[in-house]
This record gives C-alpha cells, structure tokens and sequence, in this order.
C-alpha cells in the first residue's frame, strides 16, 4: 500500500532528525491528503453517475415511443397487405425498417450505460472503504499520539525525582513483593494456629486425659485401674462416659 | 452500529464497574482527555485507555529503550513474541528526542461493549506483567541506570 510508504518515508527522513516524536502531525497530514483524494474521487464518480442515469434516462425516454411507432406501423403494415395495397404496405415498411435500425442502436447504448453504471457505483463502494480505512488510520494515529502525550506526561511526572517512569518492571517487583508477603503471611497464620489455636487446646486435652492416646500419669493409671475392675466384675469401659466425675 | 464510546462517558462507566473495586482509575482530562487504570491485581500497572474516534486503544507502559541490554536482541524477541501472544502488540513510542518508551497495547472498536473492554485491560496488564517476566534477563537490573539520559 503506497500509503505504508509515504509513513516509512516519512519515519526514515524523521529518524536522522534527532529524534522527533514519530508518529506527529505529518503522518496525519499525509492521512489527511489521501482522505481529500478519495473523497473527491469519490464526489467525482458521484456526479458521473448521476449524469449517466441521467443520459440513461432520456434514452429511454426516447426508446419507448419508438417502441409504441414500431407497434403501431406493424398494424398498418397487416391491414395494408390484407387490403392487397403493396405499395403503401412497402413505404410503411421501410420506415418500421428505420425505425427498427435506431432502436436497435438505442438499446445498446442504454445497456452501455447500465454497465458503466454498475462500473460507477462499484468504485463508488470501493472509494467509501477506502475512506473509512483511511478514517480508520487517522484514529489509529491519534490514538497512537494520545498514548505518547500520556505516558510523556507521566514521564515528565518522574524527571525531577531521578526515578524511572513506572513501567511493567516496577510492577512485577510489586506483584512478587505482595506474593511474599502473602505467603509470609500465610506461614505467620500457621504458625499461630500451630502454637496458639488448636495445637493449644489439644495439650490441654490431653493434660486433661481426655485423649485417647494421650499418655499423663492419670489416664495411665486410670487405663491399670480399669483393667483391675474389668477383671472384677463387668464395668463400663472408662471413655464411655468421660465426665470428670467419673475419673 | 452500537454508539462509540467516548473517554467521558466511557470514564464513568468503568468507574461504576466492578473494576473499581479492584484499584485506581482516573481520568486525565486535557485537550485530548485518557484514563488510567491501576489495578492492585497487576501490580497497579498504570494501564491507558484513550479513545479515538471510532478506535480504542488500551495501552501500558513497559520500560523504557535503556533499560534494555541488547536492543536487537530484544527487538528480535519482541517481533516474534508478537504473532504467538495475538491479544496485545509490542510497539515503540517516542517520549522525548533520544528517550524511547517500550508499551504493549490492544486495540477495540469504541463501539466494543463494556464487558470486552474491562476483558481487555486485564488481558493487557496480565500480558505486560508476563512480559515483564519473561523478558526480565534481557533489561539492565537497577532502575538507577535509567535515568533521563538515554545515550
């Protein structure tokens, strides 16, 4: 696309230039250019086609009455030869044969017209893409430029403290510092589960001898005094009813 | 055709989403106003979103020319990682003369529904960050290194 070219054209020339913005008002004034051309292009082939359906029009304004003389003249033409009036029938012949000849022209220059109307409204369509795709190109670029006058001005923000514009480093750095932090967090929260939550409540259950393989001196020697009475007579097993009563 | 969005309105309505539960956005108004979306997700990368005309652009910075080691090298990289990760684009912006700005962007029409567009700064800020991460052997480690003068 030779549009593409002129935009290289225009960068390689910029790129010896120390360093302007790239993509600037040149680019969308080449834009700008080729939108003019093939608006007017297009207002051009507007115009053509509204001469030529036009033209097309009085021809075949002109076709029809011939049409109706040529119906009219094959009647007489019937008549005079069932009259036997050979001579008339001729004359009236001859001028059908006239007639028939310029139709004939007429016809094909209106199909001559249908087709360079068909050619017209396609390069018509053709130029109304071309136009929105330039139209397209034209937001690209500024919205190129929108971005550039954005992160200048985020950059500006960061030239007086000596610091880096915060780009997608500094964001990663972030990112990873949270995860460390969350998972510092998360081993912190374990811990104290560990230590102050359960794990808590589990020694004092079992100081408590209410575990079953917890092992303090009572629940020991409850296990010898219940094996002592279950030899006796049939008691209840001990952690049937562990209410401390009973212990 | 759906009516295009513009960046006010558009403002708003990303500012009554879910999205701002989930970080900053702002609106930088001016000539030609953008907004900014940080999300806390993604590091608060600053992501821009400009529109155009018909065209809208989402875009985020991802570090500056000098802070890159081997420029052809990573130009290489970059060209190639481009058709793979088909959702966003590598492009080079001009800050200021001799200061160049790496960015990644994606493009939507203005007329996309708000839904595609919220989609579409999250899928930008998730790729800049995998970028960041995939390309982070190739840039010059200490933030230090890179101030304002680019060569």
């Amino acid at each position: 696309m030779s549009l593409w070219r002129k935009i290289f054209t225009m960068f390689r020339a910029r790129a010896t230039e120390a360093g302007e913005a790239v993509v600037d008002a040149n680019a969308l004034r080449i834009l700008d250019q080729e939108i003019r051309d093939a608006s007017e292009a297009l207002r051009k082939s507007r115009d053509d086609l509204t001469t030529m359906m036009a033209q097309r029009k009085l021809s075949f304004n002109k076709v029809q009455p011939k049409q109706n003389k040529i119906a009219e003249y094959s009647g007489f033409i019937e008549q005079l030869l069932d009259r036997g009036d050979e001579a008339l029938a001729r004359e009236v012949a001859q001028k059908l044969a006239d007639l028939e000849r310029e139709t004939e022209a007429d016809v094909q220059l209106l199909g001559q017209f249908d087709s360079n109307i068909e050619i017209l409204k396609k390069s018509i369509l053709q130029a109304e893409g071309t136009i929105s795709r330039l139209k397209q190109q034209v937001d690209s670029v500024k919205a190129t430029e929108n971005v550039q006058r954005a992160q200048a001005a985020l950059a500006s923000q960061h030239s007086g403290t000596n610091t880096a514009l915060r780009t997608a480093t500094d964001s990663l750095e972030r990112i990873k510092q949270k995860q460390l932090e969350r998972a510092a967090k998360f081993d912190a929260a374990k811990e104290l589960e560990h230590f102050g939550g359960d794990h808590d409540l589990q020694a004092k259950l079992a100081t408590a001898g209410l575990l079953e393989n917890s092992s303090s001196a009572d629940s020991v020697l409850a296990r010898f005094k219940t094996r002592a009475s279950l030899s006796a007579s049939t008691a209840p097993l001990r952690l049937d009813k562990p209410s401390a009563n009973d212990r | 055709m759906a009516s295009l969005w513009t960046t006010q309105n558009l403002y708003e309505a990303l500012s009554a989403s879910e999205l701002s539960l989930e970080g900053k956005i702002e609106l930088n108004d001016g000539l030609e106003p953008n907004i900014s979306v940080q999300l806390s997700e993604f590091g608060d990368l600053p992501v821009q979103i400009t529109v155009s005309g018909a065209q809208l652009m989402v875009s985020s910075a991802l570090w500056e020319a000098s802070q890159v080691k081997d420029l052809a090298r990573f130009n290489e990289a970059a060209l190639k990682l481009n058709p793979v990760n088909a959702l966003s684009n590598i492009g080079l912006i001009t800050l200021a003369p001799g200061r160049d700005l790496y960015i990644m962007f994606g493009e939507l029409s203005a007329s996309s529904d708000l839904p595609h567009i919220i989609e579409e700064i999250r899928v930008l800020a998730d790729n800049t960050i995998e970028a960041a991460e995939v390309f982070s052997d190739q840039l010059i480690p200490s933030p230090a290194n890179t101030t304002g003068a680019a060569t």
